[in-house]
């Protein structure tokens, strides 16, 4: 009983961490954009004021039904699912044999609840940028299993908990660097970031599956987009980047924190100077990157 | 001029004469490098044949005059620009009012395209055998039969709307659906209607309507304004180029009058000249960023591109739109004190706009992205009659600086810089290339300006029946005016022709096979045109008060008082 009550506990803190700080790590985000724009930029609490203006305005829909209706909770609901599966700061409070398969599983559930959402609303803009989505997501999610593979197999465990414990205990290793790599890079397109921001391209097909999204809709699928950047990367300096480990929640829960900032700085960096590719030239990249990823496998297996 | 010049003369007398087969009614010589002929109309597509295929003429636009009011009938005219020998011809034809008829042009020279669809809205005379005989200028719900540029149309007539008019579409090819780009996409400045026809991601056609923003320009300049207000009207043609539309008018009337701008004048207008230049170029630049997502250089180059404005703003008063300009030169001076001003600025642009240059030459991210992408063929761009940088970028080597030189030109020649691709590359490193050279002719015009006056006195009422063409090298390319002076102190017709005009046209053939993604880009690097506000006004609804916000204000709340002296 107290068991069961202790993982609540921390499913919600996990749940917490996601839903209240993505805004936050939003804002900082905008504010380095801003400075290398030679701009002021919004303040960092600019993201919440968004959300709740956005939450307050009226919902119209541009498609019917209780599915269409409900797919924008669900996008953000599977990412704070994804939240309870990945470890932050101790282990993931959702932790069992394999968890690593739930976790790609989780995150591949919101790209495609975004293309469903996508095609409810009938535009012709939201086609459009739903093949990119798709096409962009089949390149980049073999690279989070190969990178997370290379973890199991180092490991010898598909549990994300022991991949953690391993790589703490064990230090860097050459392939885990390869992996983790390219984990980084694949996150520039999970976040949706430029020069990868091609499902949404404003410029040229208006937002593609946000086109049609206006108030609550549009804010809790920008709320899920933020929090999806957050949690992939607590994902990879987790797995990837577990040192230094004092074993005291707050503790590790803030270098975790920090560890995160960082990455995403450099995933805002990489946005800020960067134009946006063609969906061919990003597929391209991406296959190049997965077929270099195999490389860590083999390092993994030589016991590199 | 040279005898070569003469027998470049010769030969266009001699082919006109050949082509018009006994149908030749007059040739004149009105200005030393304009030559008019007036042919009868079953020979006007024979002729316009030869001037383009035996001289290489480059068609510029047509004009239809409704000439009822003089001699009974409609006129057309082609004019054609004889680059290299800084000559401009003008082919016209009489249209008696009982057969509204001309051969098109279109199938000889495909450039003629908007210009003949034009004349057929504005004045009814229909282009026979245009292969796409749609309307182009007047509104969906404009009743047949109603031509707004006949002299017995007054301008404030407004036919009534009707509900539920759409434009004539065509369809799209078996296979491929339609993606619509407009009337408002968020990379168009201004309303235009694409629709583009596509295979998953690839073009495969495209179909447009324009001319939502038709603001009947031309009528109000022949029939309500006077010569000197017409410089103001022509100042807001566009948001970012006006002087040019300015200078372009008053030059042509200047032409048709004989009125010579003094030194002073001609030197001042080249240098604001190249001040639009630079800040339109810098402008672009940005935008053209935007469009591939690439904020970074917005940001920038309009953070380089302000100073230039604060220039304008120190010489003229505006930051755009100057009202400097009037027939005979110039109302307002350049005035001394700001000389170090505008060289310090000069120099910290060039400095900023070649560490721009050095970066995006060095990004492969934005090569990829533009390299190859919406290509305009060397003859694409002579057979559409493209102009300014979309041309130069496609080893058209035309400019209107060099081709028909005016203000300053032929004292300050600039150097034109040219590119063979013909993609959007191509025409990111002609502007940029330009943006320097613009700097350095401001500098040159600078350290040659002669003292004098600023403007000629005109003592004499402007005679009317007299045509001129003017012709100013805009940043997007070639602007034209054609005037033909008129007896109540105004142009019996003044026809006004931007350069995106003719650029436009192209980029059917540019996006095809390109794909969804390449099409904002391929079409922001023809640079089409944009405007902007400077303050905002509110009014209380229950007062009925009016406060209008000062740029200092708005900078205050914008930015509190963290940077207050940062800027002016």
């Amino acid at each position: 009983m107290t068991q069961s009550f202790a993982v609540l506990l921390q499913c919600l803190l996990n749940v917490a961490i996601a839903l209240l700080l993505s805004p936050l790590y939003e804002g900082v985000l905008r504010k380095v954009r801003a400075a290398i724009h030679s701009r002021i930029g919004p303040p960092i609490t600019q993201p919440y004021w968004d959300l709740l203006k956005l939450l307050g305005k009226e919902d119209l829909r541009s498609g019917g039904g209780a599915v269409y209706a409900s797919l924008p909770p669900l996008v953000l609901g599977s990412l704070l699912l994804l939240a309870t599966l990945v470890p932050m700061g101790a282990a993931a409070p959702l932790s069992f044999a394999g968890d690593m398969i739930a976790v790609l599983y989780v995150a591949a559930m919101s790209s495609v609840l975004v293309m469903l959402n996508a095609f409810a609303s009938g535009s012709p803009y939201a086609y459009v940028g739903s093949s990119r989505e798709m096409m962009m997501a089949l390149s980049v999610e073999p690279i989070l299993a190969i990178a997370l593979t290379v973890g199991a197999f180092k490991a010898g465990t598909l549990a994300l908990g022991g991949m953690v414990a391993f790589q703490a205990q064990n230090g860097p290793s050459i392939s885990m660097t390869i992996a983790g790599l390219a984990f980084f890079l694949a996150l520039q397109a999970q976040s949706g970031k430029l020069p990868f921001d091609i499902a949404e391209a404003d410029q040229e097909i208006m937002g593609g599956p946000l086109v049609e999204q206006s108030g609550p809709r549009l804010a809790l699928l920008r709320w899920a987009m933020w929090t999806k950047q957050l949690v992939l990367a607590f994902l990879l300096v987790e797995v990837f980047l577990p040192w230094p480990r004092f074993g005291i929640l707050p503790v590790d829960l803030a270098a975790s924190g920090v560890k995160v900032l960082v990455v995403l700085l450099l995933v805002a960096v990489v946005d800020v100077v960067n134009p946006r590719l063609r969906i061919d030239q990003a597929m391209g990249y991406y296959v190049r990157v997965a077929l270099s990823s195999l490389s860590a496998l083999a390092f993994a297996v030589i016991g590199k | 001029m040279s005898t070569e010049h003469e027998q470049t003369l010769r030969a266009v007398h001699q082919l006109t004469a050949a082509r018009s087969d006994g149908a030749h009614l007059s040739a004149t010589q009105p200005h030393a490098d304009t030559l008019h002929f007036v042919v009868e109309k079953k020979a006007m597509r024979s002729v316009v044949d030869g001037l383009v295929n035996q001289l290489q003429a480059r068609f510029l636009i047509s004009v239809g005059t409704d000439k009822r009011p003089l001699s009974g009938d409609f006129g057309i005219v082609h004019i054609f620009s004889l680059d290299r020998d800084h000559l401009y011809v003008l082919v016209e034809s009489p249209i008696p009012e009982d057969d509204l008829r001309i051969d098109s042009i279109t199938p000889v020279v495909p450039g003629a395209d908007w210009a003949e669809r034009e004349f057929r809205d504005a004045v009814g005379v229909h282009p026979e055998g245009h292969p796409d005989p749609r309307r182009l200028l007047l509104p969906d719900d404009w009743p047949e039969g109603v031509h707004p540029l006949r002299r017995d149309f007054p301008y404030n007539f407004r036919p009534p709307s009707v509900e539920n008019v759409r434009p004539e579409m065509r369809k799209a090819p078996a296979g491929a659906s339609v993606l619509p780009m407009g009337p408002f996409f968020p990379v168009l400045e201004e309303p235009a209607y694409w629709r583009l026809f596509v295979e998953g991601e690839t073009i495969v056609g495209c179909d447009t309507r324009l001319f939502y923003n038709h603001r009947g320009i031309e009528k109000l300049g022949d029939s309500v304004l006077t010569y000197n207000q017409i410089p103001y009207l022509a100042e807001r043609i566009c948001g970012i180029c006006g002087f040019i539309h300015s200078t372009c008018y008053c030059q042509a009337v200047e032409k048709a009058a004989g009125i010579q701008a003094p030194r002073r004048a001609r030197y001042i207008r080249t240098i604001m000249l190249e001040l639009e230049r630079i800040q339109s170029h810098l402008l672009w630049l940005g935008i053209a960023g935007h469009i591939i997502g690439f904020e970074t250089v917005l940001m920038q180059t309009w953070r380089i591109r302000e100073p230039v404005m604060w220039l304008c703003e120190a010489i003229s008063g505006n930051r755009k739109t100057y009202g400097m300009n009037t027939i005979g030169g110039l109302r307002r001076d350049l005035p001394d004190d700001v000389r170090p001003e505008l060289l310090n600025t000069l120099a910290a642009v060039e400095r900023e706009v070649i560490a721009v240059r050095d970066a995006i030459i060095g990004d492969s991210v934005l090569r990829a992205r533009t390299e190859g992408v919406g290509i305009v063929t060397n003859e694409s761009a002579r057979s559409v009659c493209v102009v300014g940088p979309p041309a130069r970028a496609s080893g058209v080597a035309i400019d209107a600086r060099i081709d028909h030189p005016y203000a300053a030109y032929d004292e300050v020649p600039p150097r034109i810089v040219i590119q063979e691709a013909g993609d959007t590359w191509a025409r990111v490193v002609v502007r940029v290339g330009e943006l320097v050279e613009s700097i350095r002719l401001v500098r040159e015009a600078l350290s040659a300006l002669p003292e004098g006056p600023i403007c000629a006195e005109i003592k004499e009422e402007i005679p009317p029946g007299k045509v001129a063409v003017s012709v100013v090298e805009a940043p997007r390319g070639e602007a034209i005016h054609f005037v033909m002076t008129g007896g109540d102190n105004r142009p019996y017709r003044w026809r006004v022709r931007a350069p995106t005009y003719a650029n436009l046209q192209a980029l059917p053939a540019a996006v095809m096979h390109g794909t969804i993604a390449d099409v904002p880009i391929t079409l922001g690097s023809l640079d089409p045109c944009f405007s902007c506000t400077e303050r905002l006004e509110t009014i209380d609804r229950r007062t009925r008060t009016v406060r209008i916000y000062s740029h200092a204000e708005l900078l205050e709340m914008s930015r509190g008082n963290r940077l207050r002296g940062g800027a002016r």
